[in-house]
């Protein structure tokens, strides 16, 4: 719109609504931004057509235009959703633009809200369109830990009962092969494979709303498929052993073990092959012993600790004193 | 080695220069967070304990009539005048447009508040009686009302903490003066949050008092949601949340999250800690480079993962060729700072999120006590 709204024929019927910033009553606006002209003149039409509440073509190009400018616009996204649901427009097409703007802006969290509220539609998106995976692989060599496209794409698995989808779970591995220590990867593979499965009730807590379910239960699988959990837990080993300073793959297997209602003792034997006397091969490794030591054998746990403490993990020196402390106590 | 200096000369002449004169144009793209901005300034100079010094009594009534300009006739804030059309423009049919925003009304209570304002003028009843309608089923809260009264913005933590603040500065515990006007359901938004913990594997469940604790992820921090990655920001706002909602009631009891000896207390905790790391920002993400206290093997771990697959070496082998840690002691970490999610370089920000999460857990209030000891030495201040 470098020829401004204000010369466009298309707009000479639209009385613009300049900005009322308080300075005309005597306020002083705080976080003033000297503001280009363009941005000024747009916004003006935008407050508007939506004074007017007006669903049209015009006033889609309008949001665009506004979006460019600052796509962290809170209603003009949900303002430009209404139009094209008004208009019945084509929403794979504003899918292939939303695409560029979401390479665009990667920080931006009102794009991937506004996505998702398109694939929301069940009547447009009766399953989840099929280049979906390759997009977000896309954003995802721009950045593999995107928090935001983590959180969509964790929406969509819910969404569209991707659980199983072979595509998830490749996805997952390519990432984890291409970084170990993608923890928001790992994290995925997490829900994939230990998350609930429908919309249960309780914000997706595994068995929390059923009552008749006792606490030690809850946050388990209904149905443990052991075979399952072995070979995540075989996963996790050969994950560790490529970095095992690499946390993830460490807190991965104490949640699967968790999720089957298994203890950590039963990583004892592997957790041992890391730890000789004081010298050791991962100080998660130390720290899965002291855990599986407090359990009866408190002294060991102590002197596991220590060792954290004093040549492993200096820098959390208070935190280890603090769990030195606590076993203390109950001793 | 001297000591970190912290110029709080220039810091002031940084936030007043925000604070009096305009914000450069390529902040157009965060036209729409002015609240916030407004707050960070108003905060930043009032930790820095200038503000009262450094604005005119006439500059911070000038302040305050802006920030009632951004309050909506129907109760709440806007966060940034730019959707603003007028009063006499407002219908029924147009008011989404225009809608008071969940997190600006916080920023814009604690603005109000920082400026020594008396909020005689915030509409109270209506901001409340607005508040509730933003809050889903599951417990969690909105950004805004879109057309037809729909909860527009994500299930997300930063809501729930902005709420939970709204609530605290507007109704308090009592509630004096708004008993007849309907709470929050405050049982559910606690559901919710403790749901958000990444759930923590630590040792068993051991009494009934637990009985969130499954809800959470594997690692014990806060994800935006349940079952999202934990996150110190959202860490952040779970804790801020429930401190803001803490109850002394027999009737909603308090979460678990914030006490101490819990489960997931303790696996808070040691997510928190876990946050320190001595890779900074700067030093570049990659494999291969690794850190000074990581002790990887050798080779380029895709090539050892392949290995694992192709000559069909053991676990138990591969394990026997790793080499041992080096023992790390004071002189060999040069310096430390905190993450906001495992395996991330370090961030100022983010030794603020865990700072003040932590903070919140060992209360600073009880001087001299073990716990105020851990905290100042997690963050730092010894």
């Amino acid at each position: 719109m470098a020829e401004g709204y204000a010369n466009d024929p298309e707009w000479a019927d639209i009385t613009p609504i300049e900005l009322n910033d308080g300075s005309d009553s005597g306020a002083m606006p705080l976080a003033t931004i000297a503001y280009p002209s363009e941005y000024l003149e747009a916004t003006s039409y935008l407050r508007a057509v939506m004074a007017a509440n007006e669903m049209s073509e015009r006033a889609l190009n309008l949001t665009k235009d506004v979006i460019s400018m600052n796509p962290a616009h809170y209603t003009v996204w949900i303002y430009r959703a209404r139009i094209l649901f008004a208009l019945d427009k084509d929403l794979i097409e504003e899918l292939n633009w939303l695409n560029g703007v979401s390479l665009k802006y990667l920080k931006n969290y009102q794009i991937w809200h506004h996505r998702q509220v398109l694939i929301s539609s069940q009547t447009h998106f009766p399953s989840m369109p099929a280049k979906e995976p390759d997009f977000l692989m896309e954003m995802f060599a721009q950045d593999s830990k995107n928090y935001h496209v983590w959180t969509y794409r964790h929406w969509l698995v819910r969404h569209f009962k991707l659980w199983d989808s072979p595509r998830e779970l490749e996805d997952v591995e390519a990432l984890i092969k291409a970084d170990v220590r993608n923890n928001s990867a790992w994290n995925h593979r997490y829900m994939l494979r230990f998350g609930p499965r429908d919309d249960v009730p309780d914000a997706g807590m595994v068995n929390a709303g059923n009552a008749d379910i006792s606490p030690e239960e809850k946050g388990r699988l209904p149905v443990v498929d052991e075979d399952l959990v072995d070979a995540e837990l075989k996963f996790a080993q050969e994950q560790i052993v490529r970095a095992p300073e690499n946390r993830s793959p460490w807190w991965y297997a104490r949640g699967a073990l968790r999720a089957a209602g298994r203890g950590l003792g039963e990583w004892e034997g592997f957790v041992g092959k890391f730890v000789d006397g004081d010298v050791v091969k991962s100080s998660h490794a130390v720290e899965w012993l002291a855990d599986v030591y407090a359990e009866a054998e408190k002294v060991k746990a102590v002197e596991m600790l220590t060792m954290l403490k004093e040549k492993y993990d200096p820098i959390r020196k208070n935190y280890w004193d603090y769990r030195i402390r606590q076993l203390e106590e109950v001793a | 080695m001297a000591g970190p200096i912290f110029n709080t000369e220039r810091h002031v002449k940084y936030y007043l220069r925000c604070l009096k004169t305009f914000l450069p144009s390529a902040y157009v793209s965060n036209d729409s967070n002015r609240m916030l901005l407004a707050y960070l300034t108003l905060g930043g100079l009032d930790v820095l304990g200038v503000l009262q010094s450094k604005t005119t009594p006439e500059e911070r009534q000038g302040y305050i009539d802006w920030l009632y300009h951004c309050q909506v006739p129907s109760g709440g804030f806007r966060g940034f005048s730019g959707t603003d059309f007028g009063d006499e423009k407002r219908t029924s049919d147009n008011k989404a447009w225009d809608p008071a925003n969940v997190p600006a009304t916080f920023f814009a209570l604690v603005n109000l508040l920082i400026l020594g304002d008396d909020l005689a003028r915030v509409k109270r009843r209506e901001c409340l009686e607005w508040l509730p309608k933003l809050q889903r089923e599951d417990g969690s809260f909105g950004e805004v009302l879109g057309p037809n009264g729909t909860i527009e913005g994500g299930s997300d933590l930063r809501y729930c903490c902005c709420a939970s603040g709204i609530r605290y500065i507007l109704r308090g515990q009592a509630g004096k003066g708004v008993e007849d006007v309907p709470d929050i359901k405050v049982s559910k938004l606690i559901s919710f949050i403790e749901a958000c913990q990444v759930n923590c594997p630590y040792t068993k469940c051991l009494d009934w008092t637990d009985r969130f604790l499954f809800g959470q992820s594997y690692d014990g921090g806060m994800g935006e949601s349940p079952f999202r990655e934990s996150h110190s920001g959202h860490t952040y706002c779970a804790v801020g949340s429930l401190h803001f909602l803490r109850q002394e009631t027999d009737k909603i009891p308090s979460a678990q999250l914030l006490s101490p000896g819990s489960k997931k207390f303790e696996g808070l905790v040691g997510w928190l800690a876990s946050r320190q790391t001595d890779k900074l920002l700067g030093e570049e993400d990659e494999e291969g480079e690794e850190e000074v206290a990581d002790n990887d093997n050798e080779e380029d771990p895709t090539t050892a993962e392949v290995e694992v697959r192709t000559r069909d070496e053991s676990v138990d082998d591969l394990i026997r060729g790793l080499s041992n840690m080096a023992p790390l002691s004071g002189a060999t970490i040069s310096c430390a700072g905190f993450n906001g999610r495992c395996n991330k370089l370090a961030d100022t920000c983010y030794s603020f999120w865990n700072g003040a999460a932590l903070m919140v857990c060992f209360p600073v209030t009880i001087k001299n006590s073990h716990a105020h000891q851990v905290y100042r030495c997690w963050i730092g201040i010894v």
